[in-house]
């Protein structure tokens, strides 16, 4: 292992060097910048501001978003993947594109669209209002909207694996009387395990980013659901470009983080 | 010992996993609750007001009421843009309290049946609860020698102006140049359609809304930008602004109309709802709005702002018949269907 990538290395400065030119503007100067503008104040004053009540509960409230969405999404996108793996059906292409047609809408459409349904004007908003239920501009609203948003990730992850998985193993399992639901807990499970845990790591990074859907559906309520992007951004629009890139600061650190772990477990995997 | 380093590797995703949740449910766990229900105060705002509440009103107001014995009052706040805000209510957030910067969004309100029509009107200073005058930005030095909305009908200006179809100021704007010219010598309505005109010949670029207009100025576009003065003064004391206020002889004070959204106060909010917006014309509350840089509806509070320019001519909507007159007669009159349209190649 050690050899081969030792004896490439001079042979590997020259592309190397071209793509850090390419990432350069592109991906890194914006990166650094976040972190330069973050400490401009000094260390005081990025702890001050972050320490502030505000940006503690957007970061907690993205957090706890995030952590929820990646759980439900796990559980409904590795269901729905199953079904589209393992069945055959009338009207299952045309599933496997809806399904994942979220990554593709605007997410803008999206926070519109869940407002005309859920909110208080919406169809059936309507007829939740009465009964006091009233999920937009509330942090189920903001739920809803990430779940929408997220639901293509899990699936991306889950379902290739599952279609890679022989069919035989399964078959065995039922041959020596396991019931569906035993099938796919012994035997499918372990075998989902790496697309399981990518696919919540996505679904988590995307939900903590997430602002175009999460703008129209939270009503953007300092303390009560403003998420740490909302937070940025009203920060960015009152000038406290500190206050701001504080905040963006620790969620990129937090997306580093998710993404050096999600790649070394792919490339444990791959080895 | 690669036994244990790998079983160590699958650890610390899960520790460091379990951390950041814990973290992040903190508040909400059950014995780390403090007193979890404090009242509190829903209020939106558009966007150059947010400052002036959140390190002024709200904390004066929660000295005050819990001075008064009413305990703990937290404020649950939002700002925007005035258009945004409105679609906002409209929809249905929660909004309690709403201060608006053109009277025509609570008339949208009132039109979709929000809030009840001329509601405000029974608040103090028909609802009024602070102004700005319009006012023109130019580079240091004022190197064209711009003094007034005519100045910038001169060849060769570039005017960076926000667009009236999205910003609420930007409308504020296109009064301030018709009555500039109307009120001018010879005026009448012609000089106002001229002085109009002339101004939208030279804008080089419509932003989305005043801030956004301010950025491009910022950033080096243009020679002049028309926008609040509350919002150049606010650069200015962070030293933010290299560029010179420019006061036009005659100009318009725009009027910030507050709301109270009644369907969204319950039985045992109404009193304290109920003293927020009293507060909100106290002379100490003024005070406050003075200190960020707005006029008061009280002048004789503004001394207590050194930065205030002097307007020989200062004009309010009000002498154009009211928003909803205005924006019939100038805003579409003139603007949209004359002075537009006469710039097909825009």
């Amino acid at each position: 292992m050690r050899s081969p990538s030792a004896s490439s290395a001079p042979r590997a400065a020259v592309p190397v060097g071209i793509v850090l030119l390419v990432l350069l503007p592109l991906i890194l100067m914006p990166l650094s910048a976040i972190f330069i503008f973050a400490f401009r104040g000094g260390a005081d004053d990025f702890l001050r501001v972050l320490g502030s009540r505000d940006a503690q509960f957007a970061l907690r409230f993205s957090l706890l978003i995030a952590f929820a969405t990646a759980a439900i999404n796990a559980v409904f996108g590795t269901y729905t993947a199953y079904v589209l793996s393992r069945y055959r059906f009338r009207g299952k292409q045309p599933l496997g594109i809806v399904v994942n047609l979220p990554v593709a809408i605007p997410t803008v459409v999206v926070g519109t669209s869940l407002l005309l349904l859920w909110g208080p004007i919406g169809l059936l908003g309507r007829m939740l209002a009465p009964l006091g239920v009233q999920p937009m501009f509330a942090p189920a609203g903001v739920l809803l909207a990430h779940l929408f948003v997220t639901f293509p990730y899990m699936l991306g992850a889950v379902k290739p694996v599952l279609d890679e998985i022989e069919g035989t193993y399964e078959e065995a399992a039922y041959t020596i009387g396991a019931s569906r639901w035993q099938a796919f807990r012994w035997v499918i499970l372990p075998a989902l395990k790496g697309g399981l845990f990518s696919g919540a790591l996505l679904t988590f990074a995307h939900s903590l980013g997430e602002f175009g859907a999460t703008v129209l559906v939270s009503g953007n309520l300092r303390l009560r659901t403003q998420t740490a992007p909302l937070y940025i951004f009203a920060q960015f629009e009152a000038g406290n470009v500190a206050a701001a890139n504080a905040v963006a600061a620790v969620l990129a650190t937090l997306s580093f983080v998710i993404f050096f772990f999600l790649l070394r477990y792919t490339e444990r995997r791959g080895r | 010992m690669e036994g244990t380093s790998s079983r160590w590797r699958g650890i610390l995703p899960a520790v460091l996993l379990a951390a950041l949740f814990v973290y992040a449910a903190w508040p909400w766990l059950p014995f780390a609750r403090a007193d979890r229900s404090p009242t509190t105060i829903v209020f939106y705002g558009f966007s150059i007001l947010a400052d002036a509440f959140h390190d002024g009103i709200f904390p004066a107001f929660q000295k005050q009421w819990t001075a008064e014995g009413g305990g703990r009052v937290e404020f649950v706040s939002s700002f925007g843009g005035s258009g945004t805000v409105t679609n906002q209510i409209v929809m249905g957030v929660p909004a309690q309290v709403a201060l608006l910067s053109l009277e025509s969004d609570a008339d949208r309100l009132a039109d979709a049946g929000v809030i009840a029509r001329d509601s405000w009107k029974r608040l103090p200073n028909s609802g009024v609860l602070n102004l700005t005058p319009f006012i023109i930005v130019v580079r240091p030095g004022n190197p064209l020698g711009i003094h007034g909305f005519e100045d910038l009908a001169k060849p060769g200006v570039r005017v960076v102006h926000p667009d009236p179809m999205t910003s609420g100021g930007a409308n504020w704007a296109i009064v301030a140049e018709y009555g500039s010219g109307f009120r001018g010598s010879p005026g009448g309505p012609a000089a106002g359609e001229a002085v109009l005109a002339g101004v939208w010949k030279n804008v080089v670029a419509q932003a989305s809304s005043a801030r956004a207009a301010r950025t491009q100025f910022e950033n080096g576009f243009g020679d002049a930008l028309v926008t609040y003065e509350r919002d150049a003064l606010y650069d200015k004391s962070r030293g933010r602004l290299r560029a010179e206020i420019a006061y036009p002889p005659r100009t318009i004070l725009s009027e910030h109309t507050l709301i109270v959204v009644d369907r969204n106060i319950r039985p045992r909010e109404r009193a304290l709802v109920d003293r927020f917006v009293r507060f909100l014309w106290s002379e100490e509350a003024q005070k406050v709005f003075v200190r960020f840089g707005f006029r008061s509806v009280r002048p004789e509070l503004d001394a207590a702002n050194p930065g205030f320019g002097s307007i020989a001519d200062p004009f309010r909507i009000a002498d154009f018949g009211g928003w909803r007159r205005a924006r019939r007669e100038i805003v579409d009159g003139v603007w949209k269907d004359r002075v537009m349209k006469a710039a097909p190649n825009r």
